[in-house]
């Protein structure tokens, strides 16, 4: 027994000197940067195993040009990468590229000069002009350029199962009367008609957003959010939200959709077996659904754009969105940012262009030429687009943002009235704009 | 004498060289980001930026007239309540059905204890996928019943969902309460359940006149451990719903990181969690004295 005792004790203060030895040995990135002396940090937040093995070629594409590099890739949760980012960034330990929507978040970083300004390296050799020209609204600030379009155009789309459609004999609906009438079919049938997953606030917001889009025009959105004589309360916005209540009413969407999470797919398990028959998100549900379900891609998945709604001021072929859905942008912390914007080409040439179109994107790139006739055809949506309007909660300040989707996670939960929701969200911009 | 005090002073010596490491690290870690948090409730800061605007005292006035941070205090008021009472009377059970088994039942405390292995993010996610309505366990379990009635939209419903992550904060952290009160009962001498037996005493007199009362101290710390976790309470929540929906679940710390680190209003979160802290601890020693009294 003694023995045993000091075989315990023994070991232990063998693990004990181990750990010791170990916490004060030169960390792990200098025991792997064999490869190269150089090294650019990468953080993004494409997850899935596809679309991370996809990155990770363009990055060694890179690196087999510039031998002297290493890079840390670190791929990160969405959610989890906002949090992660601003930590780090407020405490000096910054990637040196990181990923971005643009807008008013992204803003803030650049305001604080975290951010670096690519203009000019946009510019050489005219690189920017590969690039649609509405990709550049959501990461132009004060004039110039601070991020580079790389990932696919993200707009809000209605998602519908065509086998239900056919079922049930109903045609795509280009007005909102029409929409409605397929909404009160599909209910009558026992399907729930709209799918969503609103734990998250945003895929809710979708709805409050296109709504507001087609009845007010864009134009409506961006006075209220400038403050150039708009407001959150005008009548659009009320209007929108007796609207989305008519809908919550009327039982378009699942039970216990406020509790749903969209990132773990609860939405999308809903669509896949039938039980619900449309959902509104954005087009990165192709890439998704064609990963998770591929059968359910190739035979049931279709969309259309958001119905025009009779007297509304919003131009039919306008969306809400962006040209395209993912920025990467180099921090000013970052000791070489030429080779880091260098590295990000590498993520958006003619290479990566063909393997992200394969993955179910469409890039920001002029031009372009798709098989996948499911491409080709949100291709030609956006390109007819006369307006895209930026996702609110990138557009407005973070604040003002987190604000505005509670209230509208409070209008589908029927807890608000929409008269009220719009005073709120007025009240709000106002105390934070300061007029 | 003087060899006394010499070596008094080196014993103490001794004592402080061997705290140092401690204290160092809670100075560092615990006490300095403590009085950082207090200064930076002062300010306007977006946690990026290099300038902070000065406040002074504003961010406090703003508290004070937030009616979501009352409202998220008072959630976390109700979730002591619930807590206390649906854990205490559980664990208690447990733990004295358990010590009644004896070693047959061994492989139960490992097994009973398993919730309390599990990552909370781990048990958000699951029970996300249990609560499901739709595609759920417990919306299968309810149907398989015939008790479809009972169906609730158990996480999206404003006045049901608090009572669902509450339940499953239970379930998280009965095993914990259920090892200490078992620790607990295994300290009772065995020489009064056998004087008991002899005076002819029945299992439930046993329970009541004997074990409950000698498990009172053990009570009361659960009790202040209970109440201190509840108030700080924060992860599975997060997970689980946000503070959502409309702030149905919304606790003081999910309201603190959603303000600092969300709406990068990190002065206003720092606010958020100095009153925190100040409620807590306050909390703390009260319950602190308020049981000591009674033990004295």
């Amino acid at each position: 027994m003694k023995r045993l005792g000091r075989i315990v004790a023994l070991v232990t203060l063998v693990v004990f000197m181990l750990s010791l030895v170990l916490v004060f040995s030169p960390s792990e990135k200098a025991f792997s940067s064999a490869g190269g002396t150089k090294k650019i940090v990468f953080w993004h937040i494409t997850t899935d195993a596809v679309g991370k093995q996809m990155i990770q070629n363009q990055v060694n594409r890179f690196l087999k040009a510039h031998p002297d590099f290493k890079v840390e890739v670190v791929p990160l949760q969405n959610d989890s990468f906002k949090t992660k980012l601003k930590i780090a960034m407020g405490s000096n330990q910054a990637p040196d590229v990181f990923v971005t929507w643009g807008g008013g978040p992204f803003f803030e970083y650049v305001r604080a000069g975290k951010v670096k300004d690519i203009t000019a390296y946009m510019n050489e050799k005219n690189y920017k002009s590969r690039f649609v020209d509405a990709a550049f609204g959501p990461i132009t600030y004060n004039n110039k350029i601070w991020a580079v379009p790389v990932e696919g155009a993200g707009v809000a789309l209605v998602w519908y199962n065509k086998e239900i459609f056919k079922k049930y004999n109903l045609k795509v609906p280009t007005t909102y009367d029409e929409f409605l009438n397929i909404v009160k079919v599909l209910k009558s049938k026992g399907i729930t008609p709209i799918t969503l997953a609103n734990k998250t606030k945003w895929p809710g917001c979708f709805w409050y957003w296109n709504l507001v889009n087609k009845l007010g025009g864009a134009s409506a959105f961006e006075k209220a959010a400038e403050r150039t004589g708009g407001s959150f309360a005008d009548e659009p916005f009320v209007k929108a939200g007796q609207m989305l209540q008519d809908l919550v009413k009327m039982g378009a969407f699942p039970k216990g959709f406020n509790g749903l999470d969209w990132d773990t797919g609860q939405s999308r398990m809903l669509l896949y077996s039938g039980k619900a028959a449309m959902e509104l998100m954005g087009t990165w549900q192709i890439p998704i659904v064609k990963a998770e379900k591929k059968e359910f891609y190739e035979k049931n998945l279709d969309f259309f754009p958001f119905p025009s709604i009779k007297g509304g001021k919003g131009d039919p072929t306008s969306l809400v969105g962006m040209a395209s859905s993912n920025y990467y942008a180099v921090t000013t912390t970052c000791k070489y940012p030429k080779e880091a914007f260098n590295m990000i080409q590498y993520l958006i040439d003619d290479q990566a262009v063909k393997e992200r179109i394969n993955y179910g994107q469409i890039p920001p790139v002029k031009g372009l030429k798709f098989t996948d006739p499911m491409l080709q055809k949100v291709y030609d949506v956006i390109s007819k687009a006369k307006s895209i309007q930026l996702w609110w909660d990138q557009y407005l300040p973070p604040q003002l943002a987190e604000t505005h989707k509670d209230i509208v996670q409070s209008l589908f939960g029927l807890t608000i009235t929409p008269k009220a929701a719009a005073e709120k969200m007025e009240k709000a911009a106002k105390e934070y704009f300061k007029k | 004498m003087q060899r006394d005090k010499a070596s008094k002073l080196m014993q103490n010596l001794g004592i402080l060289l061997f705290l140092a490491p401690a204290l160092i690290l809670i100075g560092v870690y615990i006490i300095w980001p403590i009085i950082m948090s207090f200064d930076l409730s002062m300010y306007e800061w977006d946690g990026v930026s290099p300038r902070k605007l000065y406040l002074g005292f504003k961010n406090w006035i703003d508290l004070i007239h937030d009616s979501i941070f009352w409202h998220a205090f008072g959630n976390n008021i109700k979730f002591i309540f619930l807590s206390i009472i649906i854990e205490m009377p559980i664990a208690i059970l447990i733990a004295v059905m358990l010590d009644r088994g004896g070693k047959k039942f061994d492989a139960f405390k490992s097994l009973f204890y398993l919730p309390m292995l599990m990552s909370s993010v781990a048990i958000g996610v699951l029970f996300k996928y249990i609560y499901d309505p739709s595609f759920g366990l417990l919306a299968g379990i309810l149907n398989f019943l015939h008790l479809d009635f009972l169906n609730q939209d158990w996480l999206g419903d404003p006045n049901v969902a608090f009572y669902s992550v509450v339940a499953v904060i239970c379930w998280q952290y009965i095993p914990f309460y259920m090892i200490f009160f078992i620790a607990a009962i295994s300290n009772i001498p065995h020489e009064l359940y056998e004087a008991a037996r002899i005076d002819g005493a029945t299992q439930g007199q046993y329970f009541w006149k004997i074990e409950l009362p000698l498990l009172a101290p053990s009570i009361k710390t659960a009790c202040i451990l209970s109440l201190i976790g509840s108030l700080k309470y924060f992860d599975l929540i997060y997970v689980m719903t946000e503070g959502g929906p409309s702030n149905a679940t919304e606790l003081m710390a999910t309201y603190m990181y959603k303000n600092a680190f969300a709406s990068f209003k990190m002065g206003y979160g720092s606010t958020i969690a100095s009153a925190m802290f100040i409620i807590i601890t306050t909390a703390g020693i009260l319950a602190y004295f308020a049981t000591k009294k009674k033990e004295a």
